[in-house]
């Protein structure tokens, strides 16, 4: 196939200035070469990245923060997709502890969620008590951290009713979600507990929660991904400073907002 | 005959580009390895019509971050670097005129075809281009489009619930991350396209993209050259523009 080379005369003459393209040229080719090998090397190791770059990733993370902050919206509110089929059973179950939290009443006593810090009124809730409060219920999407959604309907009372019975001072600016599930907990920025569909959950598609997925109540929120959603709920404590969290201590985003 | 050459890329260009392509390595890296914290589609409960590796992880080798919490931080924190870089470069070549280059012309699919017959010689000669030949133009035009789409369907899987419009724009989480997704795989095709052209056609564009130096008998349109054929700069007469130039 005399095609495939074509044949051009002017290919064939000798280099004029090997020199020049051989020295300068291979040089620039090889350090072009160099760099883009190093930004493969970068990726290829599966590493954290370089230490030095902590203090970089921190500062974005509370640059993302004031922008996340700054959409937040209370009317912004989730609507599952259409079509969307509930999860039901293969909702995913999540907790640190090794067995699966239960309280035992005969061993702690009755439980009570508590609400207090910052508050005029602190509350101790027993489940039948937070079940005789005015009841919500909306079906929601799961954000999870991990990439995945989960449809369900969630019951209970909405945080900010459960706050206005209280009396939250105006100091308190976050809220820390305690847990009996180890040391599990999560702080939130005060504006997405008020959202409407911040809702202390006590009932999951129809039933009371089972231990599997937070019982006797957890809190959730739409606005918030799933690791800042605690479960197993003790206390609701409204306080003037951020405390942190299981997750956000260990290097998720503290924000976590959706 | 010692000709001086020419600036083939602005600086804010050759700038932009490496600057690009730095960030879009940390972003697909992180963004696999985010990926593999969930490496499906479908939500629980459900299965997704259109994806056949569900649940098959990424090569951990190519991804980047480490665990889901280093990725996530990393992802958030160069998209900034490629969403700020991208700006400056297409607000630069809006206003310096290199877009010219770049928007497809008038007959541009007859063109490329023309390219393709040449690189599969079924054409002997080089098609006439200018600064890119018709491949090149769409390739390049393509890349900024589909980079803006990445950052979108990213917005939409970032905040779902307050940026929910956009969201619903591509319909719904679950399909907005699988644009997201595909976005991914699009850049990361062209990409590959690109860097294997640099290589097989023409390897002078890397220093003319790092000093901006380029001649033209170094162009793949002088030497003829289709993939690994004519690597060789040319060194007959010189074309009329770069006579002009050398005096």
């Amino acid at each position: 196939m005399s095609q495939r080379e074509p044949w051009r005369p002017m290919m064939r003459s000798v280099p004029s200035h090997p020199a020049e393209r051989a020295g300068i040229d291979r040089r620039r080719f090889l350090l072009s070469a160099a760099g883009a090998a190093g930004a493969i090397l970068l990726d290829a190791c599966d590493s954290n990245g370089p230490r030095s770059a902590t203090r970089l990733l921190r500062l974005a993370e509370r640059g993302n923060e004031k922008i996340e902050r700054a959409l937040f919206r209370h009317t912004s509110m989730d609507v599952p997709a259409s079509g969307a089929r509930a999860a039901g059973p293969s909702f995913p179950s999540y907790f640190i502890s090794r067995q699966v939290p239960v309280w035992d009443d005969s061993v702690r006593g009755i439980w009570r969620l508590e609400i207090g810090g910052l508050v005029d009124r602190p509350l101790k809730l027993t489940l039948p008590e937070l079940a005789s409060l005015p009841r919500i219920g909306y079906r929601l999407d799961h954000f999870c951290v991990e990439g995945w959604t989960a449809v369900a309907t969630r019951t209970g009372v909405a945080l900010r009713e459960l706050a206005k019975v209280a009396g939250v001072q105006p100091a308190a600016r976050y809220v820390d979600f305690e847990s009996f599930d180890d040391n599990y907990h999560e702080s939130w920025d005060i504006e997405s507990a008020m959202h409407p569909q911040t809702l202390v959950v006590y009932a999951q598609d129809g039933h009371y929660l089972n231990s599997a997925w937070g019982a006797p109540a957890r809190i959730y929120s739409p606005v918030k991904l799933g690791y800042k959603n605690t479960k197993y709920l003790t206390r609701i404590m409204f306080l003037p400073e951020r405390t942190g969290g299981y997750w956000s201590n260990q290097g998720y985003e503290w924000y976590g907002g959706v | 005959m010692n000709q001086p050459g020419y600036i083939r890329h602005h600086a804010v260009v050759r700038i932009t580009h490496w600057v690009n392509a730095f960030a879009l390595t940390l972003m697909v890296g992180s963004g696999l390895r985010i990926f593999n914290a969930y490496p499906a589609f479908a939500r629980r409960g459900e299965t997704f019509c259109c994806y056949p590796f569900e649940r098959r992880p990424i090569p951990a080798g190519l991804t980047f971050g480490g665990w889901l919490a280093g990725a996530r931080n990393w992802h958030f924190a160069a998209m900034w670097l490629l969403v700020v870089n991208g700006l400056v470069y297409l607000g630069f070549i809006y206003l310096h005129g290199e877009w010219r280059d770049l928007v497809p012309r008038r007959g541009i699919l007859r063109d490329a075809l023309e390219m393709v017959k040449f690189y599969v010689a079924a054409r002997r000669d080089h098609p006439r281009q200018g600064k890119h030949n018709a491949l090149q133009r769409l390739a390049y035009f393509s890349m900024p489009i589909v980079g803006i789409f990445a950052v979108l369907t990213g917005l939409a899987i970032w905040k779902p619930v307050q940026l929910s419009l956009l969201t619903s724009l591509f319909g719904g989480y679950v399909w907005a991350r699988y644009w997201h997704f595909w976005t991914m795989l699009l850049l990361v095709a062209l990409t590959v396209g690109h860097v294997f052209m640099v290589f097989a056609v023409d390897p002078y564009s890397i220093p003319a993209m790092i000093t901006g130096r380029y001649r033209e008998r170094w162009s793949p349109e002088a030497r003829n050259a289709r993939p690994f054929v004519h690597l060789l700069p040319a060194t007959a007469a010189p074309s009329p523009e770069e006579r002009h130039e050398s005096t």
